[in-house]
């Protein structure tokens, strides 16, 4: 059968050299639901961005029904009749449902003004042929998250889209949202639509697709009917590894107990349960590595502990005492340590100088603080040490952060963290977006400290990372621990991410004893 | 290090210069349409502050409120706290220190003394409640001191017209407070400096707050830069989800940086009261407070800038006020000088970023012609 959309040989290689497309196949048959999976980074956004028009690719070829096309922006896209429904809703928030559709493109009347009946008129029409409910005529800001959904969706079919591509609606959606959303699609593919269906939930993929095709490292690893493949075949092809970085790594020798998380349960602010009764100790000696996909409660688990959320319930407990929900510094002061997941939001203020980002957990003290005052001698002193000790390439410590490579902002994140002898070091993400240099230096600084003592979590999207570093593995699917394994160098990634993306649970009397 | 620092500030001053005159220059063509004398008119508004001792004094005067009101400006703004309620404060600083100069039945030493601390105690508590409601229900301090403002505005007014004004006074003023529970002169009143002492008497009332505004300017340089408070202040405006990962607490910064600006603010009244008009007078503050932010930014809200910026911008409309007296062109046309410079700091501000996006872009596409000729991927 002719394929609707062929995507040839697509490479895509941003300016700062990361290459999130190497030689992309993909093609999409007219009327189908195509499921496009793969973990975080794999390439599928920015291989949606390229159809679309958001991004142009490096080299390759994009044929939509036999023509060769090339698209400069969306618009060439939107005349392809290709339509996107990004992960971030974009609409209006002070303008109505029926406004948002319309907006563009807008009816207008013969002196030229907008024909507001005509808007209503179009939106109903268009939510009556499609099984897309909405209220036409409430302000954005005030619809809940599927409706929003449902407008952008709209959106998309009032500019006349065939093809759709959704970027993992499912990813803000209740279960029952979701259930509501698959029926909408079948509606659609019902009427001749097409749909792509970007995910990393493989159960959703099974539900809801006819095709899927595998991404891992900015390649595709193969595309097959989904009734011919199982959930673990697929949790293999996505998370296998071509390379494993090597670590050089003394044998354990697991201390006391250091931390002990107890029950922790968190509610985000919209009302989502993200983590439900998280439970596992750390041993001084030890790195417990959090494997998971993104967004599996990860992020809100280290919030929680290092005080920067607040929990909905459990322990949190630090040599003795209960620390959940205490401030940030009273966290810290108990010897807690963390390399937050994204440096810019929380780790360095760039602006501010090298020297005041490496101090911000001990300004107070002394040698920096004497009286009212900071010794500014003394720190520029410390500092000029640190920056040594952790070789962060600068002149002087006088300069903005924002002045350093994202490598050496995070030497700077990782020398502040380690240098106050932590008693437990949180790690989230601590080689994310840094070269293989900086990656190994900020490895093999982690690997000392637990060698020194320190109780150590890692959290990594980083499979291999998570592999190569942990002593010990929790998985960790939809802010549950789903599995948990006591030898990390006895268990394959295949099997890990059966764990990861919810295929298999161990139940709680298996995990008991290991974490 | 100091060589650098200082040349920096130099460059500074240079940047403030050659804006200033491009403003100015910008000004003479108006000047030109409007006025039949636009030389003699220029002329006043450029050497006329400096024509007259008197007029020097009027310079000095306006000035220091402007550079009291920029340095309460300033800790605000390297918090990054939109806070602009130092109208209101000042107003309220002016108030509480006029009546207590006028009522308080004590020596003049501890008369003196009292105004100032009424004066900067009411600035800062006046900026509680904005802080509290910024630290604890994330309410805009922008619009909360904005409204602010008139509620104090009002109260002042309330206070003079009902309580304070004598019955039978032509204007909405006090009564003049007694020359002994006012500041003095600026120059001290030794035997060797009796006739200079005399001379600035007679013609200016430039006091001794001098001094305070000298000191003032240090300690918030050493508050905002030396102190463990200013560094958890800037680090906060820096980036507030740094500090609060590193452990400062917010809104206990976030409320004190808020406060402590009320106390400067509050001396700017002090100022109004005790050394320019001695008495407590309506609409005294005539959006000097406001004019503090422009002073404020011009120095990039570094405090030991502010006093250069401030006797600039003072400058600036002292000269109008004799170009005003003097010329046919009114005091707009001013305005429209000034705001014109304004215009063209903001965009001298915002080229080194329009500059930097030009050179991200460029990059971009020499990476991709560099790509696209090699035709493999050039990993860093």
């Amino acid at each position: 059968m002719q394929p609707l959309i062929e995507m040839k040989n697509i490479v895509k290689i941003y300016p700062n050299g990361v290459v999130a497309n190497n030689g992309v196949d993909f093609s999409v048959i007219k009327g189908e639901i195509h499921a496009l999976v793969g973990e975080n980074g794999a390439g599928k956004t920015t291989l949606m961005k390229i159809l679309y028009g958001m991004e142009q690719p490096t080299s390759g070829e994009i044929v939509v029904d036999g023509r060769k096309v090339k698209f400069h922006s969306s618009h060439d896209a939107i005349a392809q009749k290709i339509g996107m429904v990004h992960q971030n809703f974009m609409l209006v928030p002070s303008f109505t449902v029926a406004e948002n559709i319309v907006l563009g493109n807008e009816p207008v009347k013969r002196n030229k003004l907008i024909d507001r009946e005509q808007v209503l008129k179009t939106a109903k029409q268009l939510s009556e042929q499609f099984g897309l409910f909405i209220y036409p005529e409430a302000i954005v800001d005030s619809i809940n998250v599927g409706m929003r959904q449902r407008v952008e969706i709209l959106k998309t079919l009032y500019r006349q889209a065939e093809i759709l591509i959704l970027d993992e609606p499912t990813s803000v959606l209740t279960p029952q949202e979701t259930k509501d959303l698959f029926q909408a699609i079948h509606k659609l593919v019902d009427q001749g639509k097409t749909v792509i269906f970007i995910t990393h939930k493989l159960r959703e993929v099974k539900e809801i697709s006819d095709r899927v095709t595998v991404m891992r490292n900015g390649r595709v690893m193969g595309t097959v009917m989904t009734k011919d493949v199982t959930r673990e075949q697929m949790a293999r092809m996505m998370v296998g590894r071509d390379v494993f970085l090597k670590v050089n790594k003394p044998k354990m020798k697991r201390g006391k107990m250091c931390m002990q998380v107890k029950n922790i349960s968190y509610v985000s602010d919209t009302g989502r349960q993200m983590l439900k009764n998280v439970s596992f100790n750390l041993y001084g000696g030890e790195i417990l590595g959090i494997a998971g996909v993104e967004g599996n409660g990860q992020t809100e688990l280290v919030e929680v502990i290092t005080g920067l959320r607040e929990a909905a319930s459990g322990e949190v407990i630090v040599d003795g005492k209960n620390v959940v929900n205490h401030t940030p510094r009273e966290v810290r002061m108990k010897g807690v340590a963390h390399i937050p997941e994204d440096r810019l939001t929380n780790g360095v203020a760039v602006d501010s100088t090298i020297d005041e980002n490496l101090i911000v957990d001990r300004y107070f003290q002394r040698p920096f603080k004497n009286g009212l005052f900071i010794n500014y001698k003394i720190v520029e002193k410390k500092c000029g040490e640190l920056i040594k000790e952790f070789s962060i390439l600068t002149p002087s410590g006088k300069l903005p952060v924002k002045a350093l490579s994202g490598g050496n902002m995070q030497k700077v994140v990782v020398a502040r963290e380690l240098s106050s002898n932590p008693y437990v070091l949180i790690a989230a993400q601590p080689t994310r977006g840094i070269d293989i240099g900086a990656t190994e230096f900020v490895q093999d600084k982690i690997v000392e400290n637990r060698t020194n003592g320190t109780a150590v979590l890692l959290v990594s999207a980083d499979l291999a990372e998570v592999m190569s570093l942990s002593d010990r593995i929790i998985t960790l699917y939809e802010g549950q621990v789903t599995g948990v394994f006591p030898d990390a160098a006895k268990v394959t990634e295949e099997e890990l991410g059966c764990y990861m993306l919810g295929v298999k649970h161990q139940t709680p009397e298996e995990m008991e004893q290991y974490l | 290090m100091k060589k650098i620092l200082s040349s920096k500030g130099f460059r500074e001053l240079l940047r403030i210069v050659v804006v200033l005159a491009a403003g100015l220059i910008l000004g003479f063509i108006i000047t030109l349409i409007v006025s039949k004398e636009p030389i003699e008119a220029y002329k006043a508004l450029l050497t006329g502050p400096l024509s007259r001792l008197n007029r020097i004094g009027d310079w000095l005067e306006e000035s220091i409120t402007l550079i009291l009101a920029g340095l309460a400006i300033s800790i605000v703004f390297n918090a990054k706290q939109w806070y602009i309620g130092v109208e209101g404060q000042m107003i309220l600083g002016a108030l509480v220190s006029g009546v207590v100069a006028l009522y308080i039945p004590i020596p003049p030493f501890w008369r003196i003394l009292l105004a100032f601390t009424g004066g900067m105690l009411v600035g800062f508590l006046w900026a509680v409640v904005p802080a509290l409601l910024k630290a604890y229900l994330n309410a805009s301090e922008l619009v909360t001191s904005l409204m602010l403002n008139t509620v104090a505005l009002k109260i002042f007014e309330y206070f003079l017209k009902n309580f304070i004004m004598p019955e039978k006074a032509r204007y909405v003023s006090s009564f003049t407070i007694p020359p002994e529970y006012r500041m003095s002169s600026f120059v001290p009143n030794w035997p060797f400096l009796q006739s200079i002492r005399e001379l600035w008497m007679k013609q200016t009332s430039v006091t001794w707050i001098v001094y305070l505004v000298i000191l003032s300017v240090i300690v918030v340089y050493l508050l905002l830069y030396k102190t463990s408070f200013g560094y958890e202040l800037r680090t906060m405006g820096s980036n507030p989800k740094f500090a609060m990962y590193g452990g400062i607490n917010i809104k206990r910064t976030m409320i004190l940086s808020m406060t402590i600006s009320g106390i400067f603010a509050g001396l700017a009244g002090v100022h109004l009261t005790l050394g320019i008009h001695n008495k407590i007078i309506m609409g005294m503050t005539s959006g000097l407070g406001f004019e503090g932010i422009i002073v404020s930014i011009l120095a990039y809200n570094n405090p030991l800038g502010v006093p250069f910026t401030g006797l600039l911008y003072g400058y600036l409309k002292a000269g109008a006020d004799v170009m005003e007296r003097t010329t046919d062109v009114p005091r707009e046309l001013v305005s429209v000088i000034q705001a014109i410079v304004m215009l063209l700091i903001t965009a001298e501000r915002l080229l080194p970023a329009i500059q930097k996006v030009i050179a991200e872009r460029k990059e971009k596409s020499n990476n991709r012609t560099k790509v696209g000729k090699k035709g493999e991927p050039n990993v860093t």
